[in-house]
């Protein structure tokens, strides 16, 4: 092998690690809550109460030591609907280690029965109405747009919050390295 | 590097790479920063690259109105690249008097999983409000509803905005576009 090849070969590996560097540091970046949100401590965010489908009041501070998601969503919401079976799925999968998905619906009733009826919805809906949207902008959803997931872990703190549809992948990879 | 020595003795610089490798190599390096870009955007969620490019609900959808004539308010939605409104959820009123019938323009026809076929607009929608009556020199209140999306995959939930313009006379000019959402920062305002 001549110096010209191994400086060669020497350009190409410093090149690709500097890119799996980069990639890695930002996928890091991607694990920190999001922008505007009130640091780590779910304390706020366990203290709501909100009333599932059949009228009670539901405090999200009874799932305090779970792995929770919290799902913030709506019927009108596309994106929303569509990574749903997902979240059924891990729920069913996981449920019994721990994970505790909640959905909050910004919605009605009466849209949202039918609808958890027919993905089999295993995790509480709460009906949250448009002051939902206002409790996710303190949570770092800036534009009030869903859905909005946030993942708060068994201690209690929020560790990661998405504005978007989750990706399997990412759920898989936090399920596995927090419950 | 070696310096060759040349039969007529004058010591000559070899080059690093030969044409073919410097090609290679150039090749191999963009290669390599495409697979980082790739890799990059890859690994960020929406929540660390999206988010920051999201924009708010009223500069997404934009809205404006202008008094056209003694009885018509021009309303008109500028929608941002890569965001969508959703024909059926499009409703005005207009303060005071009475809104006569709208016509909305048809929309793109889309397939929703679970609102069947729907309609949706994007870059820009004007529609012609009429009043139930002339109404020169007054100002009208307009207030337009609506609900829209992102291709990056989120839906914004439904929207008021309103504005108030003047109408003008009968055969006069058309009154000034008045913003819903001003631009802030705009040197023109």
């Amino acid at each position: 092998m001549t110096l010209r090849r191994i400086v060669l070969l020497g350009a190409f590996a410093l090149t690709g690690l500097a890119a799996l560097a980069g990639g890695l540091y930002y996928g890091r970046q991607a694990f920190m809550p999001g922008q505007g949100q009130a640091a780590g401590d779910a304390a706020a965010l366990l203290a709501v109460s909100l009333p599932d489908l059949g009228g009670t009041n539901q405090p999200l501070g009874q799932w305090k030591g779970k792995l929770l998601i919290v799902n913030f969503w709506a019927t009108w919401c596309a994106p929303c609907r569509e990574e749903m079976p997902e979240f059924v799925n891990a729920q069913r999968e996981f449920g019994p280690r721990g994970l505790q998905f909640v959905g909050i619906a910004v919605d009605e009733a009466d849209k949202v029965r039918p609808f958890a009826a027919d993905i089999g919805l295993n995790y509480p809906a709460l009906l949250g109405g448009y002051g939902a949207i206002e409790l996710s902008k303190t949570l770092g959803n800036r534009v009030g747009a869903l859905p909005f997931t946030v993942i708060v872990d068994r201690a209690g703190r929020i560790v990661y919050t998405q504005l978007g549809p989750m990706k399997k992948e990412r759920l898989d990879d936090f399920i596995r390295q927090l419950l | 590097m070696v310096f060759p020595v040349t039969s007529t003795g004058s010591a000559l610089k070899r080059p690093v790479a030969d044409a073919r490798t410097r090609g290679r190599l150039r090749l191999g390096l963009v290669a390599t920063l495409a697979a980082a870009i790739v890799a990059a955007l890859g690994a960020s969620p929406l929540g660390a690259l999206g988010q920051a490019d999201l924009l708010p609900n009223e500069r997404a959808f934009a809205f404006s109105a202008r008094g056209l004539d003694e009885r018509t308010v021009e309303a008109r939605f500028v929608i941002a690249d890569g965001y969508y409104l959703y024909r059926e959820k499009l409703k005005f009123a207009l303060a005071p008097g009475t809104l006569g019938p709208v016509a909305l323009p048809p929309g793109k026809v889309k397939e929703d999983e679970f609102f069947g076929k729907v309609e949706t607009y994007r870059n820009q929608l004007v529609v012609r409000l009429p009043l139930g009556q002339a109404a020169t020199g007054q100002a009208v209140t307009v207030s337009a509803e609506s609900q829209g999306c992102a291709d990056i995959g989120v839906c914004y939930p439904p929207q008021i905005q309103k504005v108030t313009v003047e109408l003008p006379a009968a055969g006069g000019r058309p009154g000034p576009i008045v913003d819903a959402s001003p631009a802030k920062n705009s040197l023109f305002k």
